[in-house]
């Protein structure tokens, strides 16, 4: 009787191999395995790819239902055109707009990882989502309650039966989802690759210097066609930082001290800044960094000192050729690949928008809207300096700014609005203080006034203290600003990307 | 045709088994010392003088073997013996093993926590109990994947802060490939003492209680001051609690009696 269970069982085995192989034959792979990669490691075998399962996993990737307040997706801070990291962005937003402790990893030929984030602490793909969905400062929820929220969407119940032949939704099959489509995400179309394939490209004399100088200096840790041997080191930054210990967080090993998992090089000019806290915004930056500004610690990799001397030699014109040669790994196909695109996602559930955030607190306490109206006097004095790049005078003008912020009488305001007011004040204050201290660094300053402009208009949307019409612009999640004027669009070159696409302007009226 | 076959399969395996195999209930009742732990309103002091209340235990247990007397062992099934034993949920505290083969068991051996090769497993096999998005939430590292074995949270009037809150959070199974870590695993293994657990066919009543002295999460070979150590995760330090609650289950009578009788006794303090 055992025998012929067993048989049984064989046939069923029999069936679904069946099954498998059919499909292997007649579709197009999910996964393209570039001929110029070695195998990759990831457990295909339990959970091989379906277009349903991917096409779930992609709904789900750009669903800001994963988030506590549904504002912020994966996507959020893992934007495609930034190499799946956030643009700009030293260190993440997470919900409420606080940051992590480090900057989000760029996302691609993740199937050929054996640990995950920067210190590693996550074995498996299968298991690493939970980590962002339940960090407080990320999307600060359970994922238990994404589960649940999932069972009660009308869309999802029958996006699960599609990948899974059944609509049950359990923590399996949805983080399943999710790796299957992480996994599709492949980055190998860049012109490097394209030379080592011989696909009829060919290096420019710089950079074939570059590669070479590559080779000799830089092959060591960012070695092979992934561009990394996914180990851990720490590579002298300097410890005056912050307190990040890296990998020793989770071995507790003294000597796994300032070790950070070695990152690969591919897409550099998108995913900048660079380290594991953004700390570098150039690639000239980095390597002035590996050439002279390294930190000798205990724990510093031995190949960073070699015969006693601390740094790895280039000169100015090496620097040039490795850069170029660095160059040759941007991956334009990848970042622009529909297949990832947020674009091309089911959207599955609405996005909280800004407006979710206003409510009407307006107020006839003249003291207090005069305080405001002061504010947004001095709000535009910070952008004309920012339009005028004086990178000091936007410190000054924040300075003043903050100061008729913390001037604003609330004292006499009903206690909901005192408590609305007092998180705004806080958020403003934050970002005001980081654009003051960031004097001559005009880019982190235009970044913290993008979030700046994003509270105040909700604070000055909701007292609505204003007399004249202002006009709120949106481009994208990172970018905003606030304007007295109609159609002000001078406020983009600021930005490296001046076009018209995604904008989205806002209009409060003065009140009556 | 095939129909029949397979039915008659499966009777024939329950009538095997009912010929077989019996179940067995395990009771676990926490204690510091010789009192029951009541959450929350309880005082109880440790080796070092210092006084604190409980408002959270919980801990893992799985592998179970039960030995006999010839020292060769019966192991329950891997997929079935992984047990979440929470002090807040009454339920919880008493599991039950079925399809034991009959037979005279003289003790016990289990893993107190979640074995290395389930750490390391895929998401599969994180069923029920180790599920990390459901009953194992709370039991959890998501950013160094890992359980937690041994969880106890209270307050302590020697921890000199403004919330004066103790966390006692024991995990770590040794890593894997290059991650290494700590292997805070242990195992608790005793015997019944002169008594033998029988184990009959379609007996539904044997319990074995067992005690757990969470006490000993705090004292032996290190005495573990709550003022100095408040919060212990992870750290070298959690070597150190490990190797003290090793030793804190033991055995604490057979009762074959129904399940009513047990909990009145239980109620009563008697267990």
């Amino acid at each position: 009787m055992m025998t012929l269970g067993s048989k049984i069982f064989i046939f069923s085995v029999a069936i679904l191999v069946g099954t498998f192989s059919f499909r292997q034959l007649e579709e197009k792979p999910l996964l393209s395995e570039p001929s110029n990669f070695p195998k990759p490691v990831y457990h295909f075998k339990s959970n091989a790819l379906t277009d349903e399962g991917v096409a779930l996993g992609k709904t789900l990737f750009y669903d800001a239902i994963l988030s506590k307040d549904n504002s912020i997706s994966c996507g959020s801070c893992h934007q495609q055109s930034a190499g799946f990291t956030q643009h700009g962005h030293e260190l993440s937003h997470g919900v409420n707009d606080q940051f992590t402790k480090r900057n989000s990893m760029p996302l691609f030929n993740l199937a050929w990882a054996n640990s995950f984030g920067w210190d590693g602490g996550v074995h498996d793909l299968d298991f690493f989502a939970i980590s962002p969905i339940q960090n407080p400062v990320e999307m600060d929820e359970l994922l238990g309650n994404v589960l649940e929220k999932l069972r009660k969407s009308n869309t999802y119940p029958a996006l699960f039966e599609k990948a899974y032949g059944s609509k049950e939704i359990n923590t399996e099959r949805f983080l399943k989802a999710l790796s299957q489509f992480m996994l599709t995400m492949v980055s190998a179309n860049s012109k490097y690759d394209k030379v080592v394939r011989s696909e009829g490209v060919v290096f420019t004399q710089e950079e074939e210097k570059g590669m070479a100088l590559f080779d000799q200096k830089c092959s060591v840790c960012h070695s092979g066609e992934l561009f990394t041997d996914f180990k851990f080191r720490n590579n002298g930054l300097k410890l005056d930082r912050n307190d990040d210990m890296g990998r020793y967080e989770v071995t507790q090993l003294e000597e796994d001290k300032f070790k950070f998992k070695v990152p690969s090089l591919r897409n550099l000019t998108a995913t900048a800044p660079y380290m594991h806290d953004g700390r570098f915004k150039t690639l000239e930056e980095v390597l002035d960094h590996y050439e002279a500004n390294l930190e000798n610690s205990p724990t510093i990799d031995p190949i960073l000192k070699k015969d006693g001397k601390i740094g790895i030699d280039m000169t100015a014109e090496e620097k040039k050729q490795i850069i170029a040669f660095l160059k040759t790994l941007d991956d334009e196909d990848f970042l622009t690949d529909p297949r990832f695109a947020e674009s091309t996602a089911i959207v599955a559930t609405k996005k909280k928008t800004i407006e979710d955030d206003i409510v009407d607190l307006r107020t006839q306490n003249t003291t207090f809207n005069t305080g405001l109206q002061k504010s947004i006097v001095a709000y535009l004095k910070i952008k004309e300096a920012l339009l005028a790049k004086n990178s000091n005078l936007v410190s000054s003008s924040t300075t003043y700014f903050l100061n008729t912020i913390d001037k604003t009488n609330s004292a006499t305001l009903s206690n909901v609005q005192k408590e609305k007011f007092k998180k705004w004040q806080e958020n403003l204050i934050f970002n005001g203080t980081h654009i003051i201290e960031g004097k001559g660094n005009l880019p982190h300053q235009v970044e913290h006034f993008s979030e700046l402009s994003k509270i105040f208009y909700v604070l000055i949307a909701s007292f609505n203290p204003n007399t004249e019409t202002l006009y709120f612009y949106s481009k994208g999640n990172s970018d905003h600003w606030l304007s007295d004027k109609e159609n002000e669009k001078n406020w983009v070159i600021l930005k490296n990307t001046p076009s018209d696409d995604n904008l989205q302007v806002r209009m409060i009226a003065p009140q009556k | 045709m095939k129909k029949i076959l397979f039915f008659l399969l499966i009777c024939s395996v329950s009538f095997v088994n009912a010929q077989r195999t019996g179940s067995l209930n395990i009771q676990f009742d926490n204690f510091v010392g010789t009192e029951p732990v009541v959450l929350n309103d309880k005082k109880y002091s440790n080796a070092l003088g210092e006084q604190f209340n409980i408002s959270l235990l919980q801990y893992f247990v799985s592998n179970i073997k039960l030995i006999k007397k010839d020292g060769s062992a019966y192991i329950v099934p891997q997929n079935e013996s992984y047990f979440l034993i929470r002090e807040s949920n009454p339920a919880s505290k008493k599991i039950t093993l079925n399809n034991i083969p009959k037979g005279k068991y003289t003790g016990i051996s289990f893993v107190i926590g979640v074995d290395s090769a389930r750490s390391a497993s895929e998401i599969s096999e994180r069923k029920g109990c180790l599920d990390i998005a459901g009953d194992a939430k709370d039991m959890y590292w998501v950013w160094n994947s890992g359980y937690i074995f041994v969880k106890m949270e209270g307050t302590s009037s020697a921890i000199d802060r403004k919330n004066p809150i103790f966390m006692y959070h024991i995990g770590l199974f040794g890593g894997i490939g290059e991650k290494k870590t700590l292997n805070n695993i242990q195992v608790a293994t005793f015997d019944f003492g002169k008594q033998a657990l029988k184990v009959k066919a379609s007996d539904k009543n044997l319990t074995l209680g067992i005690k757990a002295d969470v006490a000993k999460i705090l004292n032996g070979e290190t005495n573990v001051s709550m003022k100095t150590n408040p919060v212990i995760m992870g750290g070298p330090f959690s070597k150190k609690i490990a190797e003290n609650y090793k030793t804190m289950f033991s055995f604490a009578g057979l009762h074959k009696q129904t399940a009513e009788t047990f909990n009145k006794e239980s109620a009563l303090g008697m267990k």
